[in-house]
């Protein structure tokens, strides 16, 4: 066969190859710029409705957060007067009184401040601990491996709450928002940790993972570009439930008497002190499990479209 | 040469077959649209026949033996057309109990991975003997008795004791061995093996086929041996059908497609393949990739990757390789093909 | 066509070896895993001898063929070669130096000259990488090949010498065949500019028409870009048609070793013999023209491999001598090496006249 043949075979097999398996191409076609996985990434997050869905109830809440004047509708949460006890709502107050007396709008969205810090507190501690614990422990192996999983052990035999409770009674932390949050955090990384270590030692054996190797690229670069990218996306959907799920673990320290103490604000004391007044006062139960069931779907969508977003296989 | 024991063709016409596959459409209704695995294919095997359906991935090859075993996951696949015929009957008009009462001790079937078949958590003996348990109503110490003699006809080594045994204390040979055992249990009249020997090495894989092909002469079962690899076909088969894109674009008896194809593709699959017996000079390999069933090229589906397509004027009328569809026509006695331009192919 | 460019790096590489001498010499190699058990603590109970004595060596410009059944040790070899694992005994010498005791800067240049293309074009492409990063992940390593300015083009021309359309370096794995797929990694591996490519079962996973495209392929580059392979399969077709010299691996060490047409035309150890003559061939003229040899039982554990010959439990020809002293890989009157005490010369596949 003449070069020549063997060059024209070779433009057909290309041309056979966008004919037949590929049609045409589904990313664009190069404009002289080389993608990554990230602006990909980002590419397909703009184009998600969920994710903005997600984005703007998640920014209104963190707004809420910072500025609660804002959203008050001009009332105070502790300016109250007892004559207006457990008042259902109308159109002067949208969320009624609670049963001291104060505006239960401005209660419930000054609450957003403590109770989104712990959520988001604690869920970002809790995912650098799992994951550097995870990525050490999967990566390295060996006795490293099962010192630190034996750990994760021993904390998964402490019940998160129980734990807690201890560490919140014994004071070493104080009783702020950021001692729950830590204290939470620190008996819920488990799960995140041995997601992480599953994942990365799957990734690890892989034979991309082998091929890096063999090219001489450094632990860093293998755990960073190959490693981490492929660990991490069930972790992310796992925090933002997990983001839930803590917020609501606050409550439950709360009504054991060591989360928040009055006169703090927070999502978790309000459904608490609702619960006793379910039949005669729906609505102190109803508007902070609403607020707080959104805060979660916002972060659960988030993080559903981030781990699509990350995986070119989920992309049409 | 010549094997006396060969049947001679797939033809219609020649013996009373036991299977007979009409026509047959099979589509897989997903999300991103519909593939169409199956498209028109027919079929039939009769008593003591072997029929080889050599295709590669993505051809059909195994997703039409899912549909004589009833055994296609639907959703998302559906059979859209055409008619399973066994022993006169048709199985796609019968209930799905009627199906069961007929499928079940006559056409049996074994598959690549015989590990994941298997269920872990009884031992071999047990699992062969639920066929006489469940279907011929054994008790269970006649069943293993039977089970022992199955092992034994399969050639499994110190069947008595290794009867107790767990899948996993298996060799890959020896699993696929076991599989046999339980396929062949209810004297099937058609035994469908998909890929049997692709996991296993050569020299297992000569065993399981030598045993094969003595379990078809001593109870002259039909063979249904569904493969990628030629050397197999050739060895095993008496005839062949070559399937691409879910269509059969050639079939014939073993010795007349692969000692002179008719089809370009099956040329090509001669040609891409390195022989044993020599180095051989550069490999001529189709161009091209094989097709995405979901959008199956236009006129003969093998046009993008042909090397003698014909296209606009250069196409006799009526004969264009990317608007008309070929039909499977007879092309020389007893055997057919579809492509427009065979008799070229075959240098006649 | 542009031919990738080459000289502006070649000074700062191990000197070059002449051709035909040898490049990669393998000498008395094993690896040993050891079994362990234990939780935190792991206690060692044995060893799978993976590789137990393999003799090996590979010139310039040469293709050397490794078949062999599974679990026979021939994929650890390949990963003990790129440096993927650590011998347990034995040498590896690359241009006369020990790879076992490189590190740091002399193992990176090892690295950088001994490239490995791996047999599932599925698992070998990190999915989240898009298709010119991962050509060009080794440039990001070894940043003296290519300068950072025109590394894109530079992926495109190695694309497109490869069969793929260069536009495609935005796509991601999953938007390719397994054909495909294979091309990509035949291009990461050149993209560093190799001496030494090896092939792990490179072409088993694909479709037969696929098969002959990659490997023409390989046929093609290594002309172009001057490679030696080490070209690993259990499909002895593809083997033949591709090597200069075949060895043969049982049970973690070399049985037989020889040009193709000494190894296949005249194979004088018994397993080579009944490894061939279970080769279905695909020519109906040569059907039932060759001897059946029939293996009989399975082969044994690495763990605990037979005294002696490995392959003595399964050989017909086995006698006393057999289970006290291993053969040696020598040639003993048949032309080529062969490491069994019964070694004769004997032919299994029929010769094909046409």
């Amino acid at each position: 066969m003449t070069d020549q043949q063997q060059m024209d075979l070779r433009k057909d097999e290309v041309e056979a190859g966008t004919q037949t398996g590929l049609a045409s191409p589904s990313v664009d076609v190069t404009s002289g710029r080389q993608n990554s996985l990230w602006s990909d990434a980002w590419g397909e997050l703009r184009r998600n409705p969920l994710f903005w869905i997600g984005a703007v109830l998640g920014l209104v809440f963190t707004l809420m957060a910072v500025f609660p004047q804002l959203f008050a509708r001009g009332a105070h949460p502790r300016s109250c007067d007892l004559a207006n006890s457990r008042a259902t709502p109308s159109a002067e107050h949208w969320f009624g009184f609670d049963q001291q007396g104060c505006d239960y709008l401005a209660n419930v969205v000054y609450g957003a401040r403590s109770s989104l810090i712990i959520g988001v507190t604690a869920v970002l501690v809790v995912l650098v601990l799992g994951v550097v614990v995870g990525a050490v422990a999967g990566y390295f192996g060996g006795f490293t491996d099962g010192l630190l999983s034996r750990l994760a052990d021993i904390f998964y035999g402490l019940p998160l709450i129980l734990g807690a409770l201890v560490v919140l009674r014994s004071g070493v932390l104080g009783r702020g928002t950021f001692a729950v949050a830590i204290a939470l955090a620190v008996f819920g990384w488990m799960t995140a940790m041995r997601l992480v270590r599953s994942q990365v030692i799957a990734v690890k054996s892989s034979d991309y993972v082998a091929a890096a190797r063999a090219m001489g690229a450094s632990s860093p670069r293998i755990l960073v570009r190959h490693i981490l990218p492929n660990a991490v996306a069930p972790v992310l959907v796992y925090a933002t439930i997990t983001i839930g799920v803590l917020i609501a673990a606050e409550a439950t320290l709360t009504y054991l008497g060591v989360g928040l103490q009055r006169p703090a604000i927070s999502w978790g004391l309000q459904i608490d002190a609702g619960q006793d007044l379910l039949r005669s006062a729906p609505h102190l139960v109803l508007f902070p499990s609403l607020v707080l069931t959104l805060t979660v779907m916002a972060f659960i969508m988030m993080g559903d479209a981030l781990r699509d977003a990350l995986d070119p296989r989920q992309r049409a | 040469m010549t094997r006396p024991e060969r049947s001679t063709s797939v033809l219609p016409g020649t013996a009373t077959p036991v299977l007979e596959v009409d026509d047959l459409h099979v589509e897989f209704r997903t999300r991103s649209g519909v593939v169409s695995a199956v498209n028109g294919v027919s079929y039939s095997l009769s008593e003591g026949q072997t029929l080889a359906i050599l295709g590669e991935s993505g051809s059909g090859k195994s997703v039409s033996a899912q549909a004589i075993m009833g055994i296609l996951d639907s959703p998302p696949a559906v059979i859209t057309g055409g008619g399973i015929h066994f022993e006169g009957r048709d199985l796609l008009t019968m209930s799905p109990e009627e199906q069961r009462r007929v499928r079940g001790p006559g056409i049996s079937m074994i598959f690549q991975d015989a590990l994941s078949s298997l269920n872990p958590v009884y031992s071999v003996g047990f699992q062969i003997g639920e066929m006489f348990r469940a279907h011929r109503g054994m008790s269970k110490r006649d069943a293993k008795k039977q089970a022992i003699e199955l092992m034994d006809r399969v050639r499994i080594p110190a069947a008595a004791s290794r009867v107790d045994d767990y899948p996993h204390q298996f060799s890959g040979g020896m699993r696929q061995r076991v599989m046999i055992a339980m396929a062949i249990a209810l004297d099937p009249r058609v035994l469908i093996a998909d890929e049997p020997t692709t996991a296993l090495d050569v020299t297992v894989q000569a065993q399981v086929m030598d045993l094969l092909k003595d379990l078809q002469r001593d109870t002259g079962m039909g063979l249904i041996l569904i493969t990628h690899d030629l050397g197999v076909v050739n060895e095993v088969a008496d005839d062949v059908a070559v399937m691409y894109a879910g269509r059969i674009v050639e079939r014939g008896t073993v010795d007349d497609v692969f000692g002179n194809p008719a089809h370009p593709y099956t040329d090509g699959l001669m040609s891409s393949v390195p022989q044993v017996e020599a180095k051989g000079g550069r490999l001529l390999p189709i161009v091209g990739q094989p097709p995405n069933l979901a959008a199956i090229p236009s006129g003969c589906p093998f046009h993008p990757r042909c090397s003698r397509r014909r296209l606009g004027d250069a196409a006799a009328p009526g004969r264009e390789c990317a608007t008309d569809v070929p039909p499977l026509r007879l092309v020389a006695p007893a055997r057919e093909a579809a492509c427009h331009y065979s008799e070229e192919v075959l240098g006649v | 066509m542009s031919e990738p460019t080459t000289g502006a790096t070649a000074a700062s590489r191990v000197p070059s070896a002449a051709p035909g001498e040898a490049l990669l010499e393998i000498r008395g190699l094993k690896k040993h895993f050891p079994l362990t058990q234990g939780i935190v603590f792991k206690r060692t109970v044995g060893h799978v001898r993976a590789v137990d004595g393999v003799d090996l060596t590979m010139r310039r410009g040469e293709t050397v063929g490794l078949v062999g059944e599974s679990g026979c040790g021939k994929s650890t070899v390949s990963k003990l070669l790129v440096a993927l694992e650590r011998p347990t005994d034995g040498q590896i010498l690359y241009k006369g130096r020990d790879v076992a005791r490189m590190s740091g800067r002399a193992l990176k240049a090892y690295r950088r000259e001994v490239q490995i293309i791996f047999q599932d074009p599925y698992a070998s492409l990190n999915p989240r990488m898009t298709v010119g990063d991962i050509v060009a992940e080794g440039w990001a390593v070894h940043a003296d090949i290519a300068p950072k300015k025109g590394r894109l083009q530079r992926t495109q021309e190695l694309l497109d010498r490869v069969g793929l359309n260069p536009d495609y370096v935005n796509r991601y794995p999953h938007q390719f065949s397994g054909g495909q797929r294979q091309r990509i990694g035949i291009a990461r591996a050149l993209a560093l500019r190799p001496e030494v490519v090896v092939c792990d079962e490179p072409v088993s996973a694909l479709d037969v028409s696929v098969q002959a495209q990659v490997v023409n392929l390989l046929e093609d580059v290594q002309d172009e870009f001057g490679l030696s392979y080490l070209f690993i399969a259990h499909d002895l077709s593809v083997v033949r048609h591709i090597s200069d010299r075949v060895a043969v691996m049982y049970l973690g060490s070399i049985v037989e070793e020889g040009t193709d047409a000494q190894v296949y035309g005249s194979p004088s150890h018994p397993y080579t013999q009944a490894l061939l003559s279970s080769v279905p061939l695909h020519e109906p003229h040569l059907r039932g023209q060759k001897d059946r040899i029939l293996l009989q039982g399975d082969v044994p554990s690495p763990a605990d491999p037979p005294s002696g010959c490995r392959f003595r439990t399964r050989c017909w020809k086995a006698q006393d001598i057999c289970a006290q002293e291993a053969p040696a890989l020598v040639d003993r009157g048949q032309g080529h090496p062969s490491a069994c005490h019964f070694a004769e010369a004997r032919t299994v596949v029929p010769v094909d006249v046409e």
